[in-house]
């Protein structure tokens, strides 16, 4: 880990301190430690100094994305909700649009993408929030389903239907017709402040839509999700290493049957698989984001992958985990039970595997020789 | 695949355009038409999309962002190189 990527990971570290447990259980991050965060740039790090971001690679900002998730999967979902907002304004947004969007990301505004609705979740093609245009103002319509980071954020990036195109709309937070109600009782995550938002006749001056609309509806989500993807499978992967974490230190020091579970060979078929799953889960991550940092037309294909293949490692490592520690782990907050529920929400977020399955299909197919 | 970044002189249209049937022809496995309407005939998908715009930025060495990102600019190849061209010049 480069100095300030390691410097940034111990922050982190102080700042969560034993704390994760506590926050999954309320449902709650203190909005001091988002803040704190926020103020240093940690939430969108990758955005470029001249906006007073850190400027960290897609291969720094990925080892301290992993850091974050295996120590909170809330918090490091906050961070892909502001990275990828940072992203989508860096990428649609015109040059004005840069300068106050993200200075004020890199300066700790808290933000949350939109693009699932109740009739649009594998098939994003059936968005029906629709922008409509009134002289210099937009009138924004719709709803939009389990926003990560919505319940905390200042800034709602949310995207919508520009006539035959598509556009992504900066939303300030208490702009009048935001209603945001929270998911009650989310599976994992549980303090990542997910929420379903209404946008009933939202005005806003034209300035607010990013690049001024009129974008294809594929480039739009594919721009925001291929941030997210690759923030979830870095999360993804912090999950993985606290698994891997958790579960030698308990195999090591438990006797069981005369001798460390460690030295029972079943027991050790689940070590080797948690170490295999992240040797495979970061070099997936890290190949993804090198394409990234590369500026090559793979990325796109890579970090489908590194989604897929991380997201379904930690499924799979998390129930190897807590069948390690048995009765040990099965306390609901547990590092392991709480990575259990946290892992089977990133096999479903930014394009679930099935989805992610579809795309690497098709693109196995297309580029066939 | 990696190309090389086309830098120096700003490369002719007809380059551009053939480069660029090329390259849709090699990655779609289809015959595509200088004026084909790539989004009605479903050529590019969702995540081809995204591809072409870094293709073209790394090929191109050009920044394709905010505005420039409209649909009509990528409607068609020869769209496409209008949109290459002016990036160009607009660095030269």
């Amino acid at each position: 880990m480069p100095e300030r990527v390691s410097t940034a990971a111990t922050l982190v570290e102080e700042l969560v301190g034993d704390n994760a447990a506590r926050w999954d259980a309320a449902g709650e991050i203190p909005g001091g430690v988002l803040r704190e965060m926020g103020e240093r740039g940690l939430l969108c790090a990758q955005v470029p100094a001249a906006y007073g971001g850190l400027g960290l690679t897609s291969a720094q900002n990925g080892e301290l994305t992993a850091h974050v998730g295996s120590l909170d999967s809330s918090l490091r979902s906050i961070m892909t909700s502001v990275g990828m907002a940072a992203w989508t304004v860096q990428r649609l947004g015109d040059r004005p649009q840069h300068r106050e969007l993200l200075t004020g990301l890199a300066a700790g505004r808290l933000a949350a993408v939109g693009f699932s609705e109740p009739d649009a979740g594998s098939d994003l093609n059936a968005i029906a929030t629709r922008l409509r245009r009134d002289g210099d103002q937009v009138v924004l319509n719709g709803r939009k389903v389990w926003m990560t980071a919505a319940c905390y954020a200042d800034l709602l990036i949310v995207v919508a239907r520009d006539g035959d195109c598509a556009a992504a709309v900066a939303v300030p937070a208490d702009t009048p017709g935001v209603v945001v109600e929270r998911v009650p009782d989310p599976l994992g995550c549980r303090a990542a402040g997910h929420a379903n938002v209404r946008f009933d006749d939202v005005r806003l001056p034209a300035s607010a839509v990013l690049g001024g609309g009129g974008q294809p509806l594929p480039l739009v989500v594919t721009t925001a999700l291929a941030y997210g993807r690759m923030s979830v499978a870095w999360g993804s992967t912090g999950i993985i290493r606290s698994c891997l974490r958790a579960a030698v230190g308990h195999a090591r020091d438990r006797v069981q049957g005369g001798g460390p579970l460690a030295g029972h060979q079943l027991v050790a078929r689940h070590l080797a698989d948690l170490k295999v799953a992240e040797s495979v889960s970061t070099s997936s991550c890290a190949h993804a984001s090198a394409c990234w940092d590369a500026r090559s037309p793979e990325v796109t294909t890579a970090t489908v992958m590194a989604k897929y293949v991380a997201s379904g490692l930690a499924a799979s490592s998390a129930a190897s985990a807590v069948q390690v520690l048995a009765s040990a782990g099965a306390g609901n907050s547990h590092v392991v039970a709480r990575a259990y529920r946290d892992a089977k929400l990133m096999e479903i977020i930014e394009g679930s595997s099935e989805i992610c399955q579809l795309l690497i299909a098709e693109h196995a197919v297309a580029s066939s020789v | 695949m990696t190309t090389q970044p086309v830098t120096g002189a700003v490369p002719s249209a007809d380059s551009v355009e053939s480069q660029l049937l090329a390259h849709l022809e090699e990655r779609t496995r289809t015959v595509v038409a200088p004026e084909q309407d790539l989004f009605a005939t479903g050529v590019v998908s969702s995540l081809f999309a995204m591809e072409l715009v870094v293709h073209l930025e790394s090929t191109y060495d050009v920044s394709i962002v905010g505005s420039d990102l409209k649909q009509d600019n990528f409607r068609s190849v020869r769209r496409m190189t209008e949109l290459v061209l002016r990036l160009r010049a607009g660095d030269a």
